[in-house]
């Protein structure tokens, strides 16, 4: 079997495909996924950059093509502004004298959603959440569930674009979730099978959300006895912190699975989130200083003109 | 489908080779995998040697992990023989189809899409056994509660495949001299019967790894774990069991 060690490339080491023949030269190293490793690439003859993702074992990787193909097919697209599809390239490539799968994608630029809102603010989950849950939608509607939904595999960029990267846990629907992450995973919660629906995913995206906001919080509800825990903890966190009561009314019901379809899930999301009353955006209180400052201007100010007209 | 899955953190120290008993496992169609317990670093150099030959001689994989990892490593373990015991199967029909040095690698990526398809639906749906052999000599004491946990969660993932999947949960040394292991839960696909597995064992020193394997075989084949003198087993099998449950 091969280990993730042994795919260590170094950059400048150039791919070959061995059907198609494309080459590609390392640029850098993107991350990690389940099946494998992804790059940064050139193509050698075009100078184009994408992302190569090399797999562990032949028969994980060609399981995740397989899904990427058939959402291919079924005309599911990466992101909305984005038409380009999954896959562009599969292949094998001899390194150290083994036989190593790859294929190559297109290469996303963004940062983990968790950064993004760190540097834009909280209020952009608003719009973040309802393009990842418009992503979910599409993919329930070809009969996938993403899966190993958590803020590393979400992908944000410009304004509020977002993409969904590692399809390694793409499940189709009724059959068992391939691969999920402990604190997004509704079993590891209590709170039902890992069989794949939707509200497996609609679920994972609430802990995601919870995870951004509060954090401190999750971690220490997930750090209970394993059979005390229950989706009651999450609810619980949900209605006590001020940061979720914008996004509560969701939350509750995207844990307790309380959607009629993904559609209703967008459109709840859309209508109380995004269009909730303007009311919320909290003023921040005006420093001490600031009034001070102002108190002791009033008094130049009533000096000034008492010297004035003196 | 048939697996073992091991659980131990030290070195057999009685009776026959568990590495033979593995084999023998392996003989009769079920695979050995073996997770090593790791917490205080109490495994060793014997014993880690000890997993790693059983499981290669069950045909199965060897990991060693602590208490925290354990859930994560026998899914992970679970989930990749049922892959691996098909694809050797496929391996060996394309042999037969395609000439001797044809496996899924040497297939173009067209070709192998298609092969790996049918994969995933024989990795979803074929009905799976899993026969868990917990040890339960004094150092595991602690361990335990994360056992119990890990199998629970095993079930749980288990469950949510397409075809049959079922366990039974059987815990070595038994609680006198003679009793090489003994049956905790017999074949289950119940959720809920997987809690209070291990509440009122009494821990024991001695750790009879290969006599418990050559046991848990006789269990794949007869349902019970004293041979062809089936209903004894119910019997002997006394503590912290759910003795009522009736598959």
């Amino acid at each position: 079997m091969t280990t993730s060690t042994d795919l260590d490339l170094v950059p400048g080491t150039v791919i070959r495909g061995r059907w198609l023949g494309g080459s590609y030269r390392i640029h850098k190293l993107l991350g990690q996924g389940s099946n494998g490793v992804v790059y940064l690439v050139q193509q050698e003859n075009s100078g184009r950059q994408y992302a190569l993702k090399l797999g562990f074992d032949t028969v994980d990787l060609q399981s995740e093509i397989n899904v990427l193909k058939t959402l291919h097919e079924r005309g599911i697209r990466r992101s909305a502004r984005d038409s380009a599809s999954f896959l562009i390239e599969v292949d094998d490539a001899e390194l150290a004298g083994r036989q190593v799968p790859f294929y190559i994608m297109r290469y996303v630029k963004g940062e983990p959603l968790s950064l993004f809102i760190f540097r834009r603010g909280a209020d952009w989950l608003d719009l973040t959440g309802l393009n990842v849950l418009k992503q979910l939608a599409r993919l329930h509607a070809a009969g996938f569930v993403f899966g190993d939904l958590k803020p590393d595999n979400i992908m944000a960029g410009g304004y509020g674009d977002v993409e969904l990267i590692d399809y390694g846990g793409v499940s189709q629907m009724g059959r068992s979730v391939k691969q999920f992450t402990e604190w997004y995973d509704r079993g590891f919660w209590n709170a039902g099978s890992r069989t794949a629906d939707a509200a497996y995913d609609w679920f994972s995206f609430s802990v995601v959300c919870i995870h951004l906001l509060c954090g401190d919080e999750l971690k220490r509800a997930a750090r209970s006895l394993p059979q005390m825990r229950t989706n009651q903890d999450l609810l619980k966190i949900v209605d006590n912190q001020p940061r979720l009561k914008p996004y509560a009314g969701w939350l509750k019901r995207g844990l307790t699975g309380h959607f009629e379809d993904s559609r209703e899930a967008c459109q709840y999301w859309e209508r109380t989130v995004c269009r909730r009353p303007a009311a919320r955006r909290s003023r921040k209180p005006t420093p001490g200083w600031l009034t001070g400052a102002f108190v002791v201007s009033v008094g130049l100010l009533g000096s000034a003109l008492y010297l004035f007209f003196r | 489908m048939k697996q073992i899955l091991l659980i131990t953190d030290g070195c057999s120290n009685v009776g026959q080779s568990p590495v033979m008993a593995a084999s023998f496992a392996r003989q009769e169609g079920i695979t050995v995998n073996v997770v090593g317990i790791i917490d205080y670093g109490t495994i060793g150099e014997m014993g880690a040697q000890e997993i790693q030959e059983i499981a290669r001689a069950g045909g199965g994989m060897s990991r060693l992990a602590d208490t925290r990892q354990l859930s994560r490593t026998m899914q992970m373990m679970t989930r990749k023989t049922v892959v691996q015991t098909i694809q050797q199967a496929v391996n060996k029909e394309l042999k037969q189809i395609l000439g001797n040095h044809q496996s899924l690698e040497s297939l173009s990526p067209a070709k192998r899409s298609e092969v790996v398809e049918v994969m995933d639906e024989l990795t979803e749906t074929s009905p799976l056994d899993v026969a868990l052999l917990i040890d339960v000599s004094a150092s595991m004491k602690p361990k335990l509660a994360a056992v119990e946990e890990a199998i629970r969660d095993l079930m749980l993932s288990l469950g949510a495949r397409e075809g049959s999947s079922r366990i039974a949960v059987f815990h070595f040394p038994g609680s006198h001299g003679d009793e090489a292991c003994v049956q905790d839960l017999g074949w289950t696909s119940d959720l809920e019967s997987t809690r209070s597995l291990f509440q009122r064992l009494v821990m024991k020193g001695a750790t009879p790894t290969g006599p418990a394997l050559l046991k848990v075989i006789d269990f794949f084949r007869y349902g019970t774990l004293n041979g062809h003198q089936t209903d004894l087993g119910e019997k002997g099998a006394g503590e912290g069991i759910l003795s009522d449950y009736v598959h």
